[in-house]
């Protein structure tokens, strides 16, 4: 067909609002995976910023030597802002009366460290604390709190390290670069790198870790990583924002997969509202096509033409969505704004690319399949109208559906695994109660006969129309199913984020604590802290036997490449006379208490991964002295929880007389903490570790990743409605046509708007039923595969599917409808 | 399904020359339709030929007969079948488009003024009478200059004044432009201003 006809028809056809639709369900699929991949693109970008706190900048190079220029060189060369640090152990003294020596951790900064997050400093030790721009002055030290304490100074005295004397300057109250490793304990020194030389600490030999701070774009960050790569080895380690902190990278993956199904649903859903409409829209030009043939158009004119017109909608629908999928991003970002203080940085150009591929991919797999059926129209439908449709065959239609289907949730989610899961999902539910569905409808004829008249024709319209009403019930399952399943994964996330670090979460450490103090610092502690607070024993010993064979060569015969945690390591004892929280029993039993017997209880996975089961005979060398135990018990722990966690926990009987360290972690509310000056005061040889800033840094992050994960949850539920809407509309014409049949009868208004709420409400409480099992197994394979947490059935959604399905479908439903049914019949059978 | 075959037309052998009217004529359901498609190539038989000027069309694809179609047909139908999305002026066009035709503007024009509906030119087809839908059609069918039109109950939607002039309209069309015409009707009246009528029954001719 000639372009201008084409046009001429297409003009005619938005006028009359038919091809509105399709065109508002491409703009939503392009608009929505623009939106969500503009939005996710910054926000990773913003939540590694975030987390580059950590690491105090996007990037570190890492060695225990000093690290070779060539790094610094090219990071130059690439515009790449540096800074670099040196730490190391020493003891540090304070020349007061009554000298007094400390073990820190001295970090030697530049004037430009850190290059993301920032120093906090306080007036007072364990007072409250503000973020500074600057650091040291040379000639200067900042300590933190629990040195104050422990070398009895306050600001203005001052302390030795090495051979140099250092003014005390500030209180370090966070250093963002503590690395995010609870375990470098000892308490921190920041000292500019000017008086370095002075100290003459720095000496063959020395324990030191040179770090080179890097910060830039993520390009030129990777474009370096490539150039100095094979320069990287085991002594000089590439560090980036992932490696820091186990719970914020697991945070930000799920998060970030979540994000990834959420725009995959959007654009299933807006590829099958496109699917409805051209399904529609070519139902509707059966008849144009006969009198176009009568008139001379050849098939293959048709064609073209209809493919043209898609080509035409396709620029318009694609041209719209990716302004208001940029607009939608920037509202986002607008309301967001408040949440991030933070700068996002601008959207990546990729999101459009993604934009006007979905585009193009929607209208060639969901958009053309009902088109190609018009080339097949027989123009003897003009004076036959019964002359059947040849029907697109079903393996185009579906292999065009599935096929682009898949391209698009592979390229969109990058994810084979995450691909496949949902397709099956949706073809065993599809399956399952497509066959259901059709049992139920053919089958409710009893419950018509009994029913008052509105009922009554519903269920008849149901019956006449099965098949149809099968497709239609499937399509709305399908819609409820996926906007479930991504309630049903926010909610499990966010409650999961939530747990990991509940109110209580333990903010400190208390480590060094000798047997004669413990009771007099648990009565100290009793007090103050909210959670935690008991000191348990801390002895370290190595297997040396396992059931009397050489622990190295028991090793060998389990398994000679070695992953995880060795077996002849050296490792922290314990001993509980009750089980701690946060841990279980997964096998066997826990001891009675005051049990003399020599038991020992192990680690699930670290038991699992040496072959060790309950019976085995372990012998241990705790200082020196041969310790033979009997596993009793297999335990569980929670890695993630921050309470003192244990490979091994032995009986008392077993452990009991060993001389032994002791340790604890406590929440302690912010008003109780002064009393920690008092504690280290007291007890000035114990170690106190600060975590609070940890705590907060991920508790910010989770909240700002809620904020994301349920701003997407939105976008994605106007998809959804968009769906039923299309595929309310597409089966509006026949509705009713029959509809106005019957009022031309003589039936009531009330009656036909009765039963077409009716007719609604039966197929949206079918669909949530369909909706409520499909997402129950979906969202077991996604959480229990792809996002690797702990599935639980939700039975309270059970009921809610179906009653909101019902609700939601009739109300649709219902104003879709409600004007054709208010119009007269006569006007509404020759619009029709 | 199981269905068994059914031959619909059977032993039919017609003749029209250039410039003949024909009619056919028989009860619902007599295959008079169905002879109507097969000679004007929207069909084709499963057994048998058809030749419509010079081609034989029932041997040509379906693209080639909508180019026979297109060059030498025209059709008038019992329902009108314009289509609703385009004023009169636009559905008369629409064959001199379809066939890239710079003159189709004018000779839509012309048309509509032949059949008087010079004044309606951007009225959509709701917004005119039965009668006036049909001399759209009309005006449609001869704009395409057919060698042959095809004519299908075209006065059966119509009561008897509307329809009466409207077949006026056709006769008078028909023989200004010196087109065969083909007419399948219930009419016996407006068979009868045929040259030659044949009479359906069960899918044949009865002599």
């Amino acid at each position: 067909m000639k372009l201008k006809l084409v046009l001429k028809l297409a003009a005619r056809d938005w006028k009359s609002g038919e091809l509105r639709l399709l065109v508002v369900s491409i703009l939503v699929a392009v608009g929505t995976v623009t939106a969500i991949t503009m939005f996710v693109s910054r926000l990773q970008v913003a939540m590694e910023h975030e987390s580059a706190a950590f690491l105090g900048a996007d990037r570190v190079i890492s060695s225990n030597e000093p690290i070779p220029d060539l790094f610094r060189e090219e990071a130059e060369s690439l515009a790449l802002t540096l800074s670099e640090t040196v730490t190391f152990p020493t003891v540090v003294t304070s020349p007061v009366e009554e000298a007094r020596t400390q073990l820190a951790s001295v970090k030697v900064v530049d004037e430009k460290y850190p290059l993301r997050g920032e120093l906090r400093v306080a007036d007072v030790p364990f007072g409250e604390h503000r973020a500074t721009q600057s650091v040291p002055a040379p000639g200067s030290v900042w300590l933190e709190p629990r040195l104050f304490p422990a070398l009895n100074v306050t600001q203005g005295d001052y302390v030795g390290i090495g051979h140099a004397e250092l003014r005390v300057d500030k209180v370090l109250a966070v250093d963002p670069n503590r690395g995010g490793s609870m375990f470098d304990m000892a308490p921190r020194v920041i000292m500019r790198a000017e008086d370095i030389a002075a100290t003459q600490v720095v000496q063959p030999g020395s324990r030191l870790e040179y770090r080179l701070l890097l910060a830039g774009d993520l390009k030129t960050l990777n474009t370096y990583f490539e150039a100095v790569r094979e320069n990287l080895s085991r002594s000089i380690r590439w560090r980036d924002v992932r490696g820091t902190e186990a719970r914020i990278r697991r945070s930000l993956e799920r998060a970030e997969r979540f994000l990834l199904i959420g725009g995959s649903l959007a654009v299933l859903l807006a590829g099958v509202a496109i699917a409805l409409s051209a399904h529609r829209y070519a139902l509707r030009h059966f008849d144009h096509v006969g009198i176009l043939k009568t008139l001379g158009a050849t098939p293959n004119d048709v064609l073209w033409g209809y493919m043209l017109l898609l080509a035409i909608l396709g620029i318009i629908g694609v041209s719209a969505g990716i302004v208001v999928g940029t607009g939608a991003h920037f509202v986002l970002v607008e309301v967001l704004q408040n949440y991030f203080p933070i700068e996002l940085p601008p959207p990546a150009l990729s999101s459009f690319t993604l934009g006007v591929a979905t585009g193009g991919i929607c209208l060639f797999a969901f958009a053309l399949p009902p088109m190609l059926a018009l080339k097949k129209i027989s123009p003897l439908r003009v004076i036959r109208r019964d002359v059947p449709v040849e029907p697109v065959s079903a393996i185009v239609t579906y292999g065009c559906a599935i096929g682009g289907s898949l391209a698009l949730l592979v390229w969109y989610s990058g994810n084979v695994f995450l691909t496949f899961i949902l397709l099956i999902g949706i073809v065993i539910v599809s399956t399952l109660f497509g066959t259901v569905a059709l049992v139920l409808l053919r089958g409710s004829r009893v419950v018509g006969m009994h029913a008052g008249s509105a009922f009554a024709l519903a269920v008849a319209g149901l019956q006449r129309k099965y098949k149809q009403n099968v497709a239609q019930i499937l399509i709305f399952g399908l819609a409820l199913m996926m906007l479930l399943i991504l309630f049903l994964v926010r909610t499990t996330l966010i409650e999961g984020w939530r747990a990991q670090i509940p109110e209580d979460t333990p903010n400190h450490f208390l480590m060094n604590v000798t047997k004669e103090q413990v009771d007099g610092i648990e009565a100290m502690l009793e007090e103050y802290v909210d959670s935690g607070g008991d000191l348990v024993s801390m002895t370290s010993g190595r297997v040396t036997h396992v059931n009397d064979m050489p622990v190295r060569e028991y090793q060998r015969n389990v398994r000679s490449w070695g992953e995880g945690p060795r077996l002849s390591s050296g490792r922290q004892l314990t001993w509980m006379e009750e089980l701690p929280e946060h841990n279980r029993v997964v096998r066997g039993e826990w001891w009675e208490p005051g049990s003399e017997e020599s038991l020992v209880s192990v680690e699930e996975e670290y038991a699992g991964s040496w072959g060790l089961d309950l019976e085995d005979e372990l012998t241990f060398d705790v200082a020196g002295i041969e310790r033979k135990v009997r596993i009793s018990a297999i335990h569980a722990v929670e890695w993630e929880s921050l309470n003192p966690n244990f490979f091994y926990m032995f009986s008392p009987g077993a452990l009991e007389d060993m001389p032994a360290m002791y340790m604890t972690s406590f929440h302690i509310p912010d008003e109780h903490k002064p009393v920690l000056v008092d504690l280290i005061y007291e007890y000035p040889t114990v170690t106190l570790v600060d975590i609070d800033a940890i705590i907060t840094q991920v508790q910010l992050i989770i909240d700002r990743v809620t904020q994301a994960v349920e701003w997407v949850m939105y976008l994605i539920i106007g998809a959804g409605a968009l769906v039923l809407i299309a595929s309310i509309q597409s089966s509006r014409d026949q509705r009713m046509q029959e509809h106005a049949l019957i009022r031309t009868l003589g039936g009531t208004r009330k009656l036909v708007l009765g039963s077409l709420v009716t007719e609604f409400a039966v197929m949206g409480t079918i669909a949530g039923l369909v909706a409520v099992c499909g997402a129950e197994l979906t969202v077991y394979l996604v959480e229990t595969h792809l996002l690797e947490m702990e599935h639980e059935l939700r039975p309270e959604y059970w009921a809610i599917g179906p009653v909101a399905g019902a609700l939601l479908i009739a109300t649709v439903g219902y104003l879709g409808t409600r004007k054709l049914v208010s119009a007269p019949p006569v006007r509404v059978l020759r619009e029709l | 399904m199981g269905r068994s075959e059914l031959s619909i037309l059977n032993g039919v052998d017609i003749t029209i020359a250039t410039g003949e009217t024909v009619s056919i004529v028989g009860e619902s359901g007599s295959g008079k339709t169905t002879l109507l498609g097969l000679l004007a190539g929207l069909d084709v038989p499963t057994e048998g030929a058809v030749w419509l000027d010079g081609a034989k069309i029932s041997d040509l694809d379906e693209d080639e007969r909508a180019r026979v179609r297109g060059r030498a047909v025209g059709f008038v139908f019992q329902t009108f079948q314009l289509i609703e999305s385009l004023t009169s002026l636009e559905n008369v066009m629409l064959p001199g488009e379809l066939r890239g035709d710079s003159t189709a503007r004018a000779d839509a024009l012309n048309y509509l003024d032949r059949v008087g509906l010079k004044d309606r030119t951007t009225h959509y087809p709701r917004q005119l009478s039965g009668g006036e839908q049909q001399r759209v059609a009309i005006a449609r069918a001869f704009a395409s200059n057919p060698k042959v039109l095809f004519a299908d109950e075209p006065t059966g939607n119509l009561d008897t004044a509307t329809g009466g002039k409207v077949a006026d309209l056709l006769f008078d069309l028909n023989k200004e432009d010196d087109t065969t015409l083909v007419l399948v009707t219930h009419d016996q009246s407006l068979a009868e201003r045929c040259d030659r009528t044949y009479t359906m029954s069960a899918g044949e001719f009865q002599t």
